[in-house]
């Protein structure tokens, strides 16, 4: 702890935010701005023959750009070479863009669209993963529509599962779409400089990985990209503001004037990405003591149209496949399977929560099945230090599982509650309440070798007035990076917090830290801010001659360095893979992340058999992420993340017709309100003494649906296989002779 | 067509087209702390207080909201003295991406004007309408709490 870290300090920015003057990039006035707007393909699968503009139309009055404007690669430069940034003569999904326009009245925009034609060849389309994985599905992503398949292998299950006397038990787990609703929808701006020299802004998890796609769209030039306030991303605003940006830019160079494309929530809730829908097969093979001995894992993801991130979505999934349990003998196989559906993409979690909920799910299910208490089930097959994850990284951190296992049972009085509840149900006869918990862990970071491909920079510049500038590329979109990164820096360089400022990020001046993603930030960025800080610090203190100790050493020791020559400092670091971590990401085998976080959540429900509603009653969040920098927006992570979760177990529904998502409004798709919530709701963080920080932001919402369902299942003594479980779906469970 | 707007107890000649909502109209003439979150009035991010209550201005024609008192959230409090609202809710941690924000500040501000000392209950309905991604709402409740607490003993 230092006089910052450790702090419950309310976020710098909070201020800007409560008046409502921080202008998101909607509220940016421009002069001579024209509004643009992107036209989408009307069907879900077909060859594109012609485009077709009516003649009889002012089309004088638009910037009308296609795929032939584009300068440089009609590739969005991902994962694979596969999505264009404007469609040239095939669509795949409904909503693929086409063309886009640009004039300097809104409202004229949809006008206009009436009067584009498209000369169409329509090809057979398929929505579901399962269809799509029939040998006769049509043809998404040649040969099998399978984008890729990963295994991860340790042991000889195969082997175990044909032994004699070994009883097996299989379930299958499926997770719904679910949509980020970020309360600011997508939004860029172009601004057009003399030269073709645009400047981009916006909306935006991860500015690099803008430049970056404007590079190829522009066949080369470095685009200045920078990052606007943004309105909560999750990971929605992770890759797809590149193809935003991309399409700004497109206008804003044929206009030779300022383009701002802003969303609305139908658009973007329509057509931006979603978390995978998925299908998790369990087969588990169980020996005459009742312990697991092997377990075989089948992934499907449905990724959509286009394979953005979903390889990398997939190895995290299948990574958090067996969780923190020891499986002697495992095979775990992935799947991104290819879609005529939206491109699937990143969603806090990245593709975790679906992978924990049908494990967590998976071990209440085999207790259940083999009589034995869920709990104890549980510490059975914990792992121990020494013995390894399938990857073969070993375990070196089971006391922290145990303790926030522990710890859970504790504050959430488990056992008391849980016979408790079962009387309560006795006396009522009309609702039923229920508990139940999930165990688990998420890997901080990149995987070892995306850490390292990544080879992050962070900059500290103190400027001779005594400002510490944060020069980097990760941003804040409202889980608190600007006040977090804050404090550690004011800690490590012995500054007031108040002359520690973070410039805005943006890719012309400031280093390329990597993406605002995979719980990263504080602790691979805020470790290289802490690195380049101490340098800063030395160079203080040698200017001083002595330590900086009273908070009024600072300014003295700012004075006496800048006597001489007034000559900004700046200390730039590159991240390093600490030694002893090696990742095979062909085999998938070594050390996955650089460390994890754990956790156990407790969920109390209760269930109204009259509406079929189930509402969350209490919630117990125990975890282990390591120093906690700010205590009060370490909090507000778990709660928003654990709100997500419930919505994702028990609300989100977005169901897919005709290759479309059926609820693309707020009136269809429901999220929690403050009525959703559990009224009792207690978070607790365990550490150690010279803890790291170790990735907070995605594990509330690993373990909150598995909880939360765990706890239905055991008011209502009935299996849950599937999420999210509306009340509607909930009625056809409990009345499966009932017609649909 | 035109019409008078008295908006944070401003008199404003506006201009606007006859479709025009609220929400268009205030954000246009630069008060754009009223946001546009999904058109269909349920998100609350476009919230002010038309004569004293909570409306989604994406829902109001702006024609019918003319001569009537107006308050976005920067009618609340100024830069160097925040509203005592404003304050609680920055201390309670209710503020993480900051969309909601305003609408939820305009929202509290009706609520403990006419309910000085709400129940759980009544806060819980009042924020009803408002879509919070980021929160929880865990904070923004405690934040409400602690501006009601404050709020009663200034006055």
């Amino acid at each position: 702890m230092g006089r910052f870290v450790g702090k419950p300090i309310p976020r710098i920015d909070a201020r800007d935010k409560l008046r409502g003057t921080l202008r998101y990039v909607a509220d940016l006035k421009v002069p001579g701005m024209l509004h643009g707007a992107v036209y989408r393909s009307p069907v879900p699968h077909a060859r594109l023959k012609g485009v077709h503009l009516d003649p009889g139309f002012p089309w004088n009055e638009f910037v009308v750009v296609t795929a032939r404007d584009i300068p440089g690669e009609n590739r969005n430069p991902m994962i694979l070479p596969d999505q264009p940034f404007l469609a040239e003569d095939r669509v795949r999904y409904i909503g693929e863009p086409i063309l886009l326009l640009a004039h300097p009245d809104p409202r004229r925009l949809r006008a206009a669209f009436a009067h584009i034609h498209l000369d169409l060849e329509p090809l057979p389309a398929v929505y579901d993963l399962e269809d799509a994985l029939r040998p006769d599905a049509p043809r998404v992503y040649p040969p099998d529509n399978l984008f890729v398949k990963y295994e991860i292998r340790r042991g000889t299950p195969e082997a175990v599962f044909r032994q004699p006397g070994v009883q097996v038990v299989e379930a299958t787990y499926r997770t719904g779409f679910q949509e980020h609703v970020y309360l600011e929808t997508q939004g860029m701006l172009a601004l057009y400089r003399p030269g073709d020299d645009i400047k981009i802004v916006g909306s935006m998890q991860c500015p690099f990985y803008v430049r970056n796609a404007l590079r190829a769209l522009t066949g080369g030039r470095e685009v200045e990209v920078e990052q606007a306030p943004t309105g909560g991303g999750f990971g929605g605003k992770e890759e797809y503001p590149s193809l935003l940006a991309a399409y700004a830019y497109l206008l804003a160079l044929k206009a030779r004037r300022p383009v701002r494309i802003v969303y609305d929530r139908h658009e973007d809730m329509a057509y931006t990405t979603k978390r995978h829908a998925s299908v998790v097969r369990h087969r588990t093979a169980i020996g005459a003591d009742g312990r697991i001995l092997a377990m075989e894992v089948e992934v499907y993801l449905n990724a959509g149209a286009y394979a953005t991130l979903s390889p990398v979505v997939l190895a995290r999934a299948i990574l958090h496949a067996t969780g923190v349990y020891h499986v002697p003998d495992v095979v775990i196989r992935g799947y991104a399977v290819a879609t005529n559906l939206p491109p699937s993409g990143a969603f806090r979690g990245f593709g975790a929560p679906q992978t924990l909920f049908a494990l967590e799910r998976h071990m209440d299910f085999l207790a259940r099945n083999l009589g034995q208490d869920p709990i104890a089930f549980r510490r059975r097959h914990l792992l121990k230090n020494g013995q390894a994850f399938p990857t073969g990284e070993v375990m070196q951190q089971a006391e922290r599982v145990q303790a926030v296992f522990q710890r859970a049972l504790e504050v959430s009085r488990y056992r008391e509650r849980q016979q408790a509840l079962e009387a309560w149900n006795r006396q009522h006869p009309n609702r039923r309440r229920g508990i139940g918990l999930a165990l688990f862990l998420h890997g901080a970071g990149f995987t070892g070798s995306g850490e390292k491909k990544l080879a992050s920079r962070a900059r500290l510049v103190l400027l001779p007035d005594g400002t510490v500038e944060i020069r980097i590329g990760s941003v804040d979109m409202g889980q608190g990076t600007l006040t977090v990164l804050s404090q550690i820096v004011a800690d490590v360089v012995g500054a007031p917090l108040e002359r520690v400022r973070y410039a805005t990020p943006n890719t012309r001046y400031n280093a390329d830290s990597g993406p605002t993603v995979a719980s990263r930030t504080v602790m691979v960025v805020g470790g290289l801010l802490e690195q380049a800080g101490r340098r800063i610090r030395h160079r203080l203190e040698a200017a001083l001659g002595r330590p900086l100790e009273k908070p009024e050493d600072y300014e003295e020791a700012v004075h006496r360095l800048f006597e001489a020559e007034p000559t900004a400092l700046e200390i730039t670091e590159a991240f390093r893979l600490p030694p002893g971590v090696e990742w095979d990401e062909e085999r998938f085998q070594g050390k996955a992340y650089l460390d994890y976080a754990w956790a156990c959540y407790v969920a109390e429900v209760e269930v109204d058999l009259t509406t079929y509603q189930v509402k969350p009653l209490k919630f117990v969040a125990v975890q282990d992420v390591g120093t906690v920098v700010n205590p009060l927006l370490a909090e507000g992570q778990v709660h928003g993340g654990v709100a997500q979760g419930i919505g994702f177990a028990l609300m989100e529904n977005l169901e897919v017709k005709d290759g479309r998502f059926v609820e693309s409004r707020l009136a269809e798709y429901i999220v929690p309100t403050a009525l959703d919530l559990p009224p009792e709701f207690e978070v607790e963080f365990l550490y150690r003494q010279g803890d790291r920080p170790r990735g907070l932001g995605e594990l509330p919402m690993d373990g909150s649906p598995p909880a939360v369902i765990n706890a239905v299942v055991h008011a209502l003594n009935t299996e849950i296989h599937r999420i999210p479980i509306t009340p509607s779906k909930l009625w056809h469970l409990l009345h499966p002779e009932a017609p649909r | 067509m035109k019409g008078r707007f008295l908006i944070n107890g401003e008199t404003w000649e506006l201009e606007f087209p006859p479709e025009a909502t609220l929400l268009e109209v205030l954000r246009s003439n630069g008060f754009t702390e009223v946001k546009h979150g999904c058109d269909d009035g349920l998100c609350g991010a476009c919230a002010v207080l038309l004569n004293g209550k909570p409306v989604p201005s994406c829902q109001v024609l702006a024609a019918t909201a003319t001569d009537q008192p107006i308050v976005t959230a920067q009618g609340l409090g100024t830069v160097h003295r925040p509203h005592p609202i404003q304050k609680a809710l920055a201390e309670a941690g209710a503020v993480q991406c900051g969309f909601c924000t305003p609408g939820i500040v305009v929202s509290t501000y009706a609520l403990l004007q006419k309910t000085p000392d709400p129940t759980e209950e009544e806060i819980r309905h009042a924020l009803d309408g408002h879509i919070c991604r980021c929160t929880g709402y865990v904070k923004i409740l405690e934040g409400v709490r602690l501006a009601a607490q404050r709020w009663k003993r200034a006055k």
